[in-house]
């Protein structure tokens, strides 16, 4: 059975299964997981699920519902996402769940394609409409976008903060890098942080970053908050409002 | 900055046509891929028309930069980057324009991906599923979004990446050149660094070939053309379903500075002491 765990500052407060029946959640004490917090709406979010899928819907919260950092309006869940609320997040473990996979051929009704095809404006808004009716609307609030950062905590560089506005960013002594590293034996191309459909991620230059602490193994996924450590310099990775 | 590079098509095992396409003009460093779309041998029309198009508007944009720039573009993207955008949307017009004066034509279309490199800047311009690829220090980023069904319903959060690879609509596109006769066009502007890789591709390497098969193969072969060939030849082995094209772009490594001078000068010295005879 799937399971929400509820976490402030990665220490477990609450557990809680998800049955029939939807799991409510905000800072009234009447709801399935409290969350004691003056950033948490009374009635914020519930998660639900609807056609064999873990679902989490907002309920026109104040401060917003992010799942692994975007902000959503209603959004599937799969297992190991985490949603945030305020300063507290809900790990979600569907593991014990055999989703059924959802078969866009039978659903759409389209014919079974072997040759590449486009589709009309018609047939592609009949497509999309399609897959808003399972229940999908997950919003990038404009305006309240946030913004990833990195803020520098100690070591020599030609700026204390950077905003990460390229899909490529590159620490090093290059002067083409966006976070120039100062000094001597400096290398040219320290490490790198880019943008995927899912998020940042930080990955090795020539050297192998740090990320709270321990070295990655590869290309890791950035969560608000992290600190990355490189040639002396420490990052701290965050995403502003 | 030094730039190698080296391009392969193939059929693959199960398709009759090749409606791939793609031209490398090393002089400019334009790197052009488009995959074809469409009955009989329209797809093969459509690609090549785009291919060439593109190379050509942007050919002639070197000789005139005075040429008209087609399409919304924001102020900030380079000349080049304009340019190429502009020939995409040349190449969608081209294609259309064509689809429409030959009946036989209705419904075919192409991808386009293509990357100009201009000293240390790539301009990339692009439309529909093949993919341009950036390997830097070992790893592989994907730079264009795919436009087709599965890869919006993987961004939207209805599919999962790994159903997304098992779904029957996976050659649904919601873009490409010639279905309609105003085109979005993604372009994007990036640094090279000196040892990146660059790779163009159509889908039939990206369907048959997992991305860290792609980074492992580009690492291991530093010539271009036999990186790109054996790229192509994985696909074919591994079942080579459709149509695969891979264009392989080396930024080489910059020597400069009085470090890397020094051991130049050492390098040359130890050929020129060596008994084994050299230039």
């Amino acid at each position: 059975m799937a399971k929400l765990s509820l976490m402030f500052e990665n220490k477990l407060v609450k557990e809680v299964p998800v049955g029939s029946r939807p799991v409510a959640i905000g800072r009234s004490p009447d709801n399935d997981l409290p969350v004691d917090n003056l950033a948490v709406s009374n009635y914020h979010a519930r998660v639900y699920f609807e056609a064999n899928r873990l679902v989490v819907e907002d309920l026109d919260s104040l401060n917003g519902t992010f799942v692994n950092d975007l902000r959503v309006e209603r959004a599937t869940l799969h297992d190991g996402d985490s949603i945030w609320i305020g300063k507290h997040h809900i790990k979600v473990d569907a593991s014990g769940d055999a989703v059924p996979a959802w078969d866009p051929g039978k659903k759409a009704a389209a014919p079974k394609i072997n040759e590449t095809m486009v589709l009309d404006t018609k047939a592609r808004r009949d497509m999309l409409q399609q897959a808003a009716a399972m229940g999908e609307r997950t919003q990038f609030a404009a305006g309240r976008l946030k913004v990833p950062t990195l803020v520098v905590l100690s070591g020599n560089t030609d700026q204390k903060e950077y905003v990460i506005t390229n899909k490529l960013t590159v620490i090093g002594k290059s002067k083409m890098a966006t976070v120039r590293l100062k000094g001597w034996l400096k290398p040219q191309l320290a490490a790198q942080i880019n943008q995927r459909d899912d998020g940042y991620y930080v990955g090795p230059g020539d050297k192998v970053p740090r990320v709270n602490g321990a070295s990655i193994p590869g290309p890791l996924r950035l969560n608000d908050g992290d600190t990355i450590e490189v040639c002396g310099v420490r990052l701290n990775f965050i995403f502003r409002d | 900055m030094q730039i190698a590079s080296g391009g392969v098509t193939s059929v693959g095992r199960v398709r009759a046509n090749n409606e791939d396409c793609f031209k490398i003009v090393e002089s400019m460093n334009l790197f052009v891929l488009s995959d074809g779309m469409g009955g009989e041998a329209h797809g093969e029309i459509a690609s090549a028309l785009a291919v060439e198009t593109v190379v050509k508007h942007c050919m002639e944009t070197e000789q005139d930069p005075a040429m008209t720039v087609f399409g919304d573009m924001p102020a900030a993207w380079s000349e080049k980057t304009k340019r190429l955008s502009s020939a995409v949307h040349l190449a969608n017009k081209s294609i259309y324009d064509s689809a429409h004066k030959h009946a036989e034509q209705h419904g075919m279309g192409a991808t386009l991906t293509a990357a100009w490199i201009d000293g240390t800047r790539v301009s990339i311009a692009h439309v529909g599923d093949s993919r341009a690829y950036l390997l830097r220090s070992g790893s592989l980023q994907q730079l264009t979004s795919d436009h087709s069904l599965v890869a919006e319903q993987v961004r939207r959060g209805i599919l999962t990446p790994a159903e997304a690879e098992r779904s029957e609509m996976q050659s649904v596109l919601l873009r490409a050149l010639g279905a309609h006769e105003d085109i979005e066009v993604d372009a994007e502007e990036h640094t090279v660094f000196p040892r990146d890789i660059l790779l163009l591709c159509s889908d039939g390497l990206t369907r048959m070939v997992t991305e860290p098969e792609i980074a492992g193969t580009l690492q291991a072969e530093p010539d271009p053309a036999k990186a790109a060939g054996r790229l192509v030849e994985l696909a074919n082995d591994q079942g080579g379903a459709d149509n695969v094209t891979v264009v392989v772009v080396r930024a080489g490594a910059e020597s400069k500075g009085w470090f890397s001078w020094l051991r130049r000068g050492a390098k040359n010295s130890s050929q020129g002491n060596g008994s084994a005879g050299g230039k």
